[in-house]
This record gives C-alpha cells, sequence and structure tokens, in this order.
C-alpha cells in the first residue's frame, strides 16, 4: 500500500493552512544509542478538517503531536501555527500560544482533582482571566452532556464522563486546533465512542480543526483523513476509505 | 533489603537532607548549650584554680544568706594576727576583693555592661597569683594594676591614667603594671590590682578584709592546717584548704550557669518539638508516595516487620546524620552564642572549645530518638499498606481520618494541660518544678490543638484564603483548595510554625506588658522627678552621692534606697531601705495598713512589711517580726505599718531604715534614688545641675528624668526580649524549613496536574504565584493560631502576677507586624518550590508515570 503516499503532503490554500510542518526530525539519544523517533515529516494541517494520526506503538504519533502543539521542540525543521513560526518562540510565547489558540485533550489526568466539573471546563478562561461566555459555554456542556453533572469532581464522575469534561475544557476556548492523544485509550468500547464522536461533531457542528491520535480504525474511519506514521516517517496521507480498509493499512504498517 | 533500603534511601537524598535540618538546628542548640556552659565551666575552673596559686588555706566569712549580687560578708582584720599565730603557717595575708569600677581617662568603663570589674588588693609575691606581665606591682597610694585583657580592650597602657570607683568618689590612678592569670580568660570581667589600704579604702573595709590567704610550712598539710586555724576562728569563719575553696567557688559558678544550660536547653527542646511536627510530615508523605511500593512489595513476600523496618531505618539514619551535623553545627553556634553574650555585654571566658563525650552522647541519643519516634506513626501506616495497594490506579492517601478519635484524644490533652497550668497559677508555687509542670501543660495543649487542627483547616483556609482568592482568582483558588486538598498535611505544617509563634506572641505581651506596668508604677509611685542609677542600673552606687544631690540648687530632697537579701524564719525575704526624713518626699507607696506618713515616722528597729510577709508571718502593725542579717546575727522588729501590693518589685518585703540596712544588714551602696524638686525649679535645669555636680565624683551614677528612666527600663526589656527571639528564631526556621519540604512533596505529587495547567495555557508566573499562595496560607494559618494561643496563654499567666502590679498590654501593632512578617516568611519559604514546579518540562509532566 506505498502506493497511498502521496507526492506532496501539501494540502489546500495558505490561507486555509492553520498548521504547518516542515523537515521535522526529532532525535533522542546519541550515536549508538540515538533514537530517530521523528525522521523528516513534513505535513499540513487545513482548517475545520478532523484528521486522525495512526501508526504503530513507538511510531512517533506522540512525538509528533507534542511538536506540532509546541509542548516538545524538533531537532530540526519549522512548525508554522496560524503563519507563526513557533520553533524559536519563548516559554511566555509559547505559553500564551496554547492559552489563545490551542486545545488538548490527553490520555489520562486530564483534570484537576480539586475542581469540579464545570470549574475544570472553565479553566483555561480563569487561567487567561477571561470572562466566559456562558451561552457558548452552555452550549459545550450541553452538548457533551455533563448538564447535570457540572458541580461533581473529577473523583465523582467516570472515566468516560471525565474525558467529555476535557473535551468541552479543549472546546471552551474555541481553539484553532483541537489536539488529541489517544483520548480513549483508557475507556471501555462504549464511552471510547462517546468520545470520539464528540470530537466529530465538535469538527462537524463548530466547524472545529481536530487532529486526533488513535487506534481506533472505526473512528479513523469517520474523519476527513487518516495520516499514518512508521519509524518515524509519514507512510499515509490519504482520506480513510473504510474501517476494513483501514485495519488493512494498519496490518501493512506493523 | 539493606541495598534495597539504601538504594531508596539513596534516591530520596534531597528530601532526607530536608528533614534532617529539622533535626540538626535542635541538636546544633543542645550541642551549642552544652559546649557553652562546658567551656565556661572549665575556663572557670582554671580561673579558680589559678587564682589560689600559692594559697594553702583561704579564709573567708560565711554568708547565712545568698545575695543576689553573690557578694559576701568581710572579715574583721584582727583575726590575721590569730592566725599568723597559729603553728605552722608559713605566711598569711588578708586580701580585699570588691566590685567596683574601672573607667579609662575619658570616664568610659573598661568592661561590658554586665561584665563585673572588680578591685583588689596585692598580696606579697608567694600568695600573688596574678603574674605582672608588663610594668610593676603597684606601691604607691595613687598607683594601680589592671589585667592585661582589659587594658587592650580600652587601648590603656602603662602610665595611663585610670579611675576607681568603689563606695565613695571616683579616685584617679597611675597605671603601673599590667597583669594576667597564667594565660586564664576572663571574659569580659576586668579586674584591678591596687595596695592593701587603698583598696580596704575603695571598698569602705578599713579594718576588714574579704578573704585571708595562707601558705603553709612544708612539713605541714593543708588540711592539716586548715584544722588548726579552724580551731581559733569562730564559727561564722569559714576555713577551707585553697582546693575546697576554688571547688566550691566553680560549683557556685556551675550553679549559677546551670540556669543558662536549662533556659537554652528549653529553646532546643522548643526547636526539637518543631522539628518533630516537621519530620512527622515528611515521613507520613513519603509513606503515603511510596503505598504502590510498599504493596509490591508485599505481593512479593514482604512482611510487614520488613516494611516497618524499611520506614523506620530510613529515619534513624535521618537521624544520626543530623545530630551529627547537629554536633557540627553546635560548635559554630556555641561561638555564635558567645558572641551574642559579648553583644550584650555578658562576655563569658572562654579558652578552647569544650566537647566533652556527655556532649556528643546525649544529641546523638536525643536526636536519634526523636526522629525514630516522630516517625512511627507514619512508619506503623505503612504496615497496614494491603498487597493489592501495588495493582490500585489511586494511591491512597494516609490513615483513615478518625474524627472521634482526634477529638477525644485532644479534648482529654487539653484538660489536662490546662489542669496542670491552673494547678501552678492557683498555688502560686514558683521555681523550677512549677515551670516544668507550666511547660509541660503548655505542650499538652499545643499538642491537643495540633492533633484537633485538621478539622480546622478546611474554613481556616477558606478565611485566610478569601482575599488571596480576591486578589488574584483562579491562582488564589487553586493554593486554597491545594492547602485544603490534605488537611493533616496542612494541619501539621501549620501546627509546627503555631508553636514558635504563640512562644513569640507570648513573650511579645508578656514584655509589653512588663514596659507598661513599669511605666505605671513610675508614674503613680514616684514623686521625685529626677532618678540616680548606676550605668546599666544593675549594679549599687556610692551612697554620698544622694548627699551631694541633696545640696543642688533646686532640690527639695534627695531620699536614697538599698536592696539586699535576709532571712525572716530561714526563708530568703528582700529588705530594702529608706530615708525616713526625706522618703515621703519622693515616693508614695500604696498601703494596706498606713500612710505616707510612717514612712517619715520609720525608726531605726521599726520594719515596714509587705502584704505578703504580713500573711505569711501572720503578723501586723505593732507586732514583732526576727530577722537574720546576711553574718547571721539576729535582731527583731517592730512592725509599723503593712504595704500594698501592686508595684511590682518597688520595695523589698521588709522596709527598714538606711541606717539599719547599713549596720545591722551590711549593705553601704544605695541602689537607686529619687529627687524631689523644689516648687517652681525647672526639672531639666535641676537634672543638668545635678549631672555637673556628680560627673566627676561619681562616674558611675546615671541622672534620669522619668522619662529617661522609663527608655532604659525598656532597653534592658527589650534586650531580653531580642535575645529570646534570637532563640526562638531557630524553631521558626525549622518550621519554615517544613513548609518548604512539604511544599515540594507536595508538588513532586502534582507533577502531572502543574503539566496539565501549563498545557492549557498557566503561565509561569502563575504556577510560582498558586505555589507562593499555598504557602502563605498554611503560614498565615500557623501564625494566627500562633498568635491567639500566645496571647491567651499570656492573658491566663498574667491573672496571677495582677496582684504584684502587673498589667497585660496588647501590643497590637507588633502583633500584626509578626503576623505580615511570618506571611513574609511563607513567601520566601515558596521560592524553591514555586522556581521548582514552575520549570517542570510540561511533556515531562504530562508523560510522567
Ligand atoms: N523522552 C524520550 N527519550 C528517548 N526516547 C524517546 C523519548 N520519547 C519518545 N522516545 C522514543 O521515540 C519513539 C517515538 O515515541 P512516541 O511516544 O512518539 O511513539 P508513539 O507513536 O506515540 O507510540 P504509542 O502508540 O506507544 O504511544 C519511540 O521509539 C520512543 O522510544
Ligand atoms: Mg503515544
Amino acid at each position: 500500500m506505498e502506493s497511498t503516499l502521496e507526492e506532496t503532503t501539501e494540502s489546500g490554500t495558505p490561507e486555509n493552512q492553520i498548521v504547518r510542518a516542515i523537515g521535522i526530525e526529532r532525535f533522542y539519544g546519541e550515536g549508538e544509542a540515538e533514537v530517530r523517533a521523528l525522521d523528516g515529516v513534513d505535513v499540513t494541517f487545513e482548517k475545520g478538517i478532523y484528521t486522525s494520526i495512526m501508526g504503530p506503538s513507538g511510531s512517533g504519533k506522540s512525538t509528533l503531536m507534542h511538536i506540532l502543539a509546541g509542548l516538545d521542540r524538533p531537532t530540526a525543521g519549522t512548525v508554522e501555527i496560524d503563519g507563526v513560526d513557533i520553533t524559536g518562540l519563548d516559554d511566555g510565547d509559547l505559553t500564551e500560544l496554547r492559552r489563545d489558540k490551542l486545545g488538548f485533550v490527553f490520555q489520562f489526568f486530564n483534570l484537576l482533582p480539586v475542581l469540579t466539573a464545570e470549574e475544570n471546563i472553565l479553566l483555561p478562561l480563569s487561567i487567561a482571566g477571561k470572562t466566559p461566555d456562558r451561552e457558548w459555554v452552555d452550549l459545550v456542556i450541553d452538548r457533551v452532556g455533563l448538564d447535570d453533572r457540572r458541580t461533581h469532581r473529577p473523583s465523582e464522575l467516570s472515566g468516560g464522563q471525565q474525558q467529555r469534561v476535557a473535551v468541552a475544557r479543549a472546546l471552551v476556548t474555541k481553539p484553532a486546533v483541537l489536539f488529541a492523544d489517544e483520548p480513549t485509550g483508557n475507556l471501555d468500547s462504549k464511552s471510547s465512542e462517546d468520545v470520539l464522536q464528540l470530537l466529530r461533531a465538535a469538527r462537524d457542528e463548530f466547524g472545529q480543526t481536530v487532529i486526533v491520535v488513535t487506534h481506533e480504525p472505526d473512528a479513523a474511519a469517520h474523519g476527513d483523513r487518516l495520516i499514518a506514521l512508521r519509524d518515524g516517517h509519514l507512510v499515509h496521507d490519504a482520506p480513510p476509505v473504510s474501517a476494513d480498509a483501514v485495519i488493512e493499512l494498519l496490518k501493512t504498517l506493523a | 533489603m539493606l541495598s534495597l533500603n539504601l538504594k531508596n534511601l539513596w534516591a530520596r537524598k534531597w528530601r532526607s537532607a530536608m528533614t534532617a535540618i529539622a533535626v540538626i538546628l535542635g541538636i546544633a542548640l543542645v550541642a551549642g548549650t552544652y559546649v557553652l556552659t562546658d567551656t565556661t565551666t572549665q575556663a572557670f575552673d582554671e580561673i579558680f584554680v589559678k587564682s589560689l596559686e600559692g594559697t594553702d588555706v583561704a579564709i573567708t566569712a560565711k554568708s547565712e544568706v545568698d545575695q543576689e549580687d553573690g557578694s559576701t560578708p568581710s572579715l574583721p582584720a584582727k583575726y590575721l594576727e590569730r592566725v599568723r599565730r597559729v603553728s605552722g603557717v608559713e605566711l598569711a595575708a588578708g586580701t580585699v576583693f570588691t566590685p567596683g569600677a574601672i573607667l579609662d581617662s575619658e570616664g568610659d568603663s573598661t568592661g561590658g555592661g554586665f561584665s563585673p570589674q572588680f578591685i583588689s588588693s596585692t598580696l606579697p609575691e608567694e600568695l600573688e597569683s596574678l603574674d605582672y606581665v608588663e610594668g610593676t606591682v603597684p606601691s604607691g597610694a595613687h598607683q594601680a594594676s589592671l589585667d592585661k585583657a582589659a587594658a587592650e580592650r580600652s587601648d590603656l597602657g602603662l602610665g595611663d591614667s585610670i579611675s576607681l570607683v568603689g563606695t565613695g568618689e571616683a579616685q584617679p590612678f597611675r597605671l603601673v603594671g599590667l597583669t594576667e592569670l597564667g594565660g586564664a580568660s576572663f571574659g569580659g570581667t576586668s579586674i584591678a590590682q591596687v595596695t592593701l589600704p587603698v583598696a580596704q579604702q575603695l571598698a569602705g573595709k578599713q579594718g576588714e578584709f574579704d578573704q585571708i590567704s595562707v601558705s603553709a610550712s612544708p612539713a605541714v598539710s593543708p588540711e592539716e592546717l586548715r584544722d588548726r586555724i579552724s580551731e581559733v576562728l569562730p564559727k561564722s569563719v569559714r576555713v577551707e584548704t585553697g582546693t575546697e575553696n576554688a571547688e566550691r567557688n566553680a560549683d557556685d559558678i556551675r550553679e549559677g550557669l546551670s540556669f543558662l544550660t536549662i533556659a537554652l536547653l528549653a529553646f532546643a527542646g522548643i526547636a526539637l518539638f518543631v522539628g518533630s511536627f516537621v519530620i512527622f510530615n515528611v515521613f507520613s508523605i513519603t509513606v503515603a508516595q511510596r503505598t504502590r511500593e510498599f504493596g509490591m512489595l508485599r505481593t512479593l513476600g514482604a512482611s510487614r516487620r520488613q516494611i516497618l523496618r524499611t520506614v523506620l531505618f530510613e529515619s534513624f539514619v535521618v537521624g544520626l546524620l543530623g545530630s551529627v551535623a547537629g554536633i557540627f553545627v553546635g560548635l559554630g553556634l556555641a561561638q555564635g552564642l558567645s558572641t551574642i553574650l559579648k553583644a550584650v555585654g555578658a562576655e563569658l571566658p572562654a579558652n578552647s572549645l569544650v566537647v566533652l563525650p556527655r556532649t556528643i552522647i546525649v544529641s546523638l541519643l536525643i536526636g536519634v530518638c526523636i526522629t525514630l519516634i516522630s516517625s512511627l506513626i507514619p512508619a506503623l501506616r505503612s504496615t497496614r499498606v494491603p498487597p493489592i495497594a501495588a495493582l490500585s490506579e489511586t494511591i491512597a492517601v494516609g490513615g483513615r481520618n478518625r474524627v472521634l478519635l482526634r477529638s477525644i484524644l485532644s479534648a482529654l490533652l487539653t484538660v489536662v494541660g490546662l489542669a496542670l497550668i491552673a494547678e501552678v497559677l492557683i498555688n502560686g508555687s514558683s521555681g523550677g518544678s512549677a515551670a516544668l509542670r507550666m511547660g509541660a501543660g503548655a505542650i499538652c495543649v499545643l499538642v491537643a490543638i495540633s492533633i484537633f487542627s485538621p478539622q480546622l483547616v478546611r474554613p481556616a483556609a477558606s478565611a485566610v484564603g478569601a482575599p488571596l482568592e480576591r486578589a488574584g482568582g483562579l491562582t488564589g483558588q487553586l493554593a486554597r483548595e491545594n492547602s485544603q486538598r490534605n488537611p493533616s498535611r496542612t494541619a501539621v505544617t501549620a501546627a509546627a510554625l503555631m508553636i514558635g509563634l504563640a512562644l513569640v506572641s507570648f513573650v511579645t505581651v508578656f514584655a509589653s506588658g512588663l514596659s507598661s506596668s513599669v511605666d505605671k508604677v513610675i508614674e503613680q509611685n514616684f514623686k521625685g522627678e529626677i532618678v540616680l542609677q548606676s550605668s546599666g542600673g544593675f549594679l549599687d552606687f556610692p551612697s554620698n552621692a544622694v548627699t551631694v544631690a541633696s545640696g543642688v540648687d533646686g532640690v527639695q530632697a534627695a531620699s536614697g534606697q538599698r536592696f539586699g537579701m535576709a532571712a525572716v524564719d530561714g526563708e530568703n525575704t528582700s529588705v530594702s531601705s529608706i530615708q525616713p526624713a526625706t522618703a515621703a518626699e519622693v515616693v508614695t507607696f500604696d498601703w494596706n495598713q498606713g500612710s505616707d506618713q510612717n514612712l517619715t515616722l520609720l525608726e531605726d528597729d521599726q520594719a515596714i512589711i509587705s502584704e505578703g510577709l504580713a500573711d505569711s508571718q501572720g503578723v501586723g502593725p505593732g507586732d514583732r517580726i526576727a530577722v537574720q542579717s546576711q553574718r547571721g546575727a539576729e535582731r527583731e522588729f517592730e512592725v509599723t505599718a503593712v504595704v500594698a501590693p501592686g508595684t511590682l518589685d518597688l520595695t523589698g518585703e521588709l522596709i527598714v531604715t538606711q541606717e539599719t540596712i547599713e549596720s545591722f544588714f551590711g549593705f553601704d551602696a544605695d541602689s537607686s534614688a529619687l529627687v524631689k524638686t523644689a516648687p517652681g525649679a525647672d526639672v531639666d535645669q535641676v537634672q543638668d545641675r545635678i549631672k555637673d555636680k556628680l560627673e566627676k565624683p561619681f562616674p558611675t551614677v546615671d541622672v534620669l528624668n522619668q522619662q529617661e528612666l522609663k527608655d532604659t527600663q525598656q532597653d534592658q526589656i527589650n534586650t531580653l526580649l531580642y535575645m529570646i527571639y534570637v532563640l526562638l528564631a531557630l524553631a521558626v526556621v525549622v518550621s519554615l524549613v517544613g513548609i518548604v519540604v512539604t511544599l515540594i512533596l507536595s508538588i513532586h505529587e502534582r507533577t502531572r496536574e502543574l503539566g496539565m495547567l501549563r498545557a492549557v495555557g498557566m503561565s509561569r508566573r502563575q504556577i510560582r504565584r498558586m505555589v507562593r499562595y499555598e504557602a502563605v496560607i498554611t503560614a498565615v494559618l500557623g501564625a494566627g493560631a500562633g498568635l491567639i494561643i500566645g496571647v491567651l496563654f499570656a492573658f491566663l499567666l498574667g491573672i496571677p502576677l495582677e496582684e504584684d502590679g502587673f498589667a497585660l498590654s496588647y501590643p497590637i501593632p507588633t502583633l500584626i507586624v509578626i503576623l505580615i512578617l511570618t506571611a513574609l516568611a511563607g513567601v520566601v519559604a515558596a521560592i524553591y518550590p514555586a522556581r521548582k514546579a514552575s520549570r517542570l518540562d510540561v511533556l515531562e509532566a504530562i508523560s510522567y508515570e
């Protein structure tokens, strides 16, 4: 299936591009022990597109996401978000970037145990000292189905509910890009389904740009675009066809 | 398991090192105290041994009543002839050794404020212990020598003029010799030598000696000679061999120093007590964080005993290393303490630092035991971790919160503590055992509060955090939530600070009460506008000064007062004197039975007594009371009036005439004098005129107006207060270290949370502020509780003192400043943890397992 690798990973018009990564390399260690987590990756993401990133364990998915989100710095290459080169930014600017333009959902430990669900959702706004847009907040909370859980603490919520709070938190700032790294890795299949559906709905209903690392072929099949990594290289980039095709693809990569 | 234990310890070396600080500081004070007092004792031993070199037998007068200044009565000179006639006496000579003042040509003292100065007489060469390292032995009426250290301190050399003050006017002398006592250090003390007749005249001891020194002929042993001499002298005279005399003097010093030892050890105890809270906290947190590890060990077959040993081993090593480090720090501290004492004018003699095996053993024992005891509860808790804990996702923190048990235990301790305190207060007993019971009571109450405090953390932190939340918004809220997240952790951290702050506020309130009470007595009972006292206020001064002052233009009356100790019914009783002719004009007493007229009418065989003495002896006006003097003589006085309490120690319990206190009790110098100015006279001008008149003949007398007197009293109280502050600072520092460690451990625990916060846009500055606020909340909780408890204790202790004229006053601004300073200390304590938290690598934090 090497043939599915497109000649160019450039897509869309420049003004439509929200994330641009060029020649990304990320090496760990030195000499014999050197690990090339990413070995020359060029990739661009468009506004309003739902992208799934797949690949075997250790292929560099998390590393790529961290670099795209400015959480990690590449060994070489540049990342632009909304036209701004972020590889040269200092900690303060990166913090501001994350605060204003990015949303995150991690695999676990998304929430502060001392805050209620609603407070957790509003956390990014509180950090930024912004007054929440009540209508939007209510809409988001309603959409993730947590209206009756607002005052609960994370310890009083199920894993799936906790992840839905995390999604709501990521959406509440209307970020330019929402990153999620295996957001369902810790959940049963029903809860996984709920969370992934939410992420897709964010794209469908709000036009939210979503980049999600996932191992669920079903979820990937419903996205706009599927990227696959192997050994730090981009080996597949195309709209998904069907769940079965995705499973086939994964088999060839493994 | 040992290698695993060691690896574990190494992995937590920073945490362990911080924990050790809790032991180090307390042990340093323990070791430092011993080193300081041992060094001082050793130096005094050397002084006494060296000063009696060549003296086989020493003859002194017995003191039937111990005086507060340690002075003893003198011997009649006629005994010398009797001693010389005893067979086996090679040489016998009388000497005078009397407290006095040694001033340089500018009139400045050659010693520090509290350091005694002595005038002594020269002895025949065979008996003389001082070595003349420069110049010659004084031989004329105007020659004197001085110890070399004092001369160097005051930049004096041979040929310079100095003046000596005994019981009369200052007299000029030329410095002809510099002395040393075989290389022994005197500390801040200085000694001047003059010829015997000059010394007797300076001390007002014509025809008297303070000691007769005797050397034995070669054929007679000192003991034999001592027995022979005793036979020819009356029982009131003490005859000792040189060695016995040196030992007795050294014992007296040891006894005097034991107060210092106990006081310093008490502060060490406080620091260690506070340290035990810190140790408890660190081990509790560590055990909680290692729950999964312990569970894993249990699944692998480790027994409870092995788990217990793992934790206790760690605490043993921490305690041992902390104590060893503490001993070394203690050596430095001993130096530091003697520097502080020197700074306040009480330099102690010292040669090289003395480290006895006892110092090391006691320090190690205390340090290790305290660490083990403090970590016992967390250690026992670790044994209750079930193997299943290895598999559980969430880490169970700490033990169960047994509210009922806590409440009962703390209620019980409070009752016991309050009972102990109340018992002392009601029975009004004083002395060491009372202080011990009082301290035990206070510790009970403090521990009770600490045990119960987790229950209070939630509401209290909400209250303290409210302004921070208003100021800091989210960071304030998170800080408050974090401090409430683990109430017992916050409670123990705050409680450690609470103890130090309780003591700080207690002494602050007490000292302020003392100052204002003194002020009140001065305002209400001093009719005289001007006061004479010796510079520094601790020594007596020549009584002629009052006579001179009364002759000054514009003075209506000047009246002196003397103080000393006598005995009534075998009990030490303070005695003071008045000058009947003038007393009523300068002072007013609060009378129980009698009036100020009784002052004027007091005769030499009469006495006015305090209400306390009247009660204990069951006597009143018209009755007779038998009093024993220091020399052992007994005499009956007719009681004419009874003074009400309520004027602090303005008078002794027994008030007699000036004539009586000199002739019968043997006190010939004034402690203070009051001057009443003539109507219409300008007080300032009169004060200046008195100063002019007294300056030359009586350079050691200060002429103060009432305000200046209040100020000097205040200064003295403050000096003591600051010394206590310095010593308490140790305990406060330990509790601040507690805040630092607890914060670092909590941050470590919350690594992922912090990473997540950073990922969703929290800036480093916000993270720092959050940590800082948490520290401030903890600090203010501790300080607030401490202030309340300290003020309460001061209030309780002030009640029984009220009838002595002690009235509490509450220095609110000072207390507020203390609270603010503690909050700032919290900010300082948070600097490092906040930095650490803000520097966390976001990526590492979110992928942190
Ligand atoms: N901090 C690090 N130090 C050294 N090597 C690292 C580090 N982080 C990642 N790697 C290596 O980089 C490679 C890519 O890791 P990455 O976490 O991106 O994989 P992944 O595709 O997310 O895998 P998974 O599906 O298991 O999460 C792996 O070989 C990993 O061992
Ligand atoms: Mg990954």
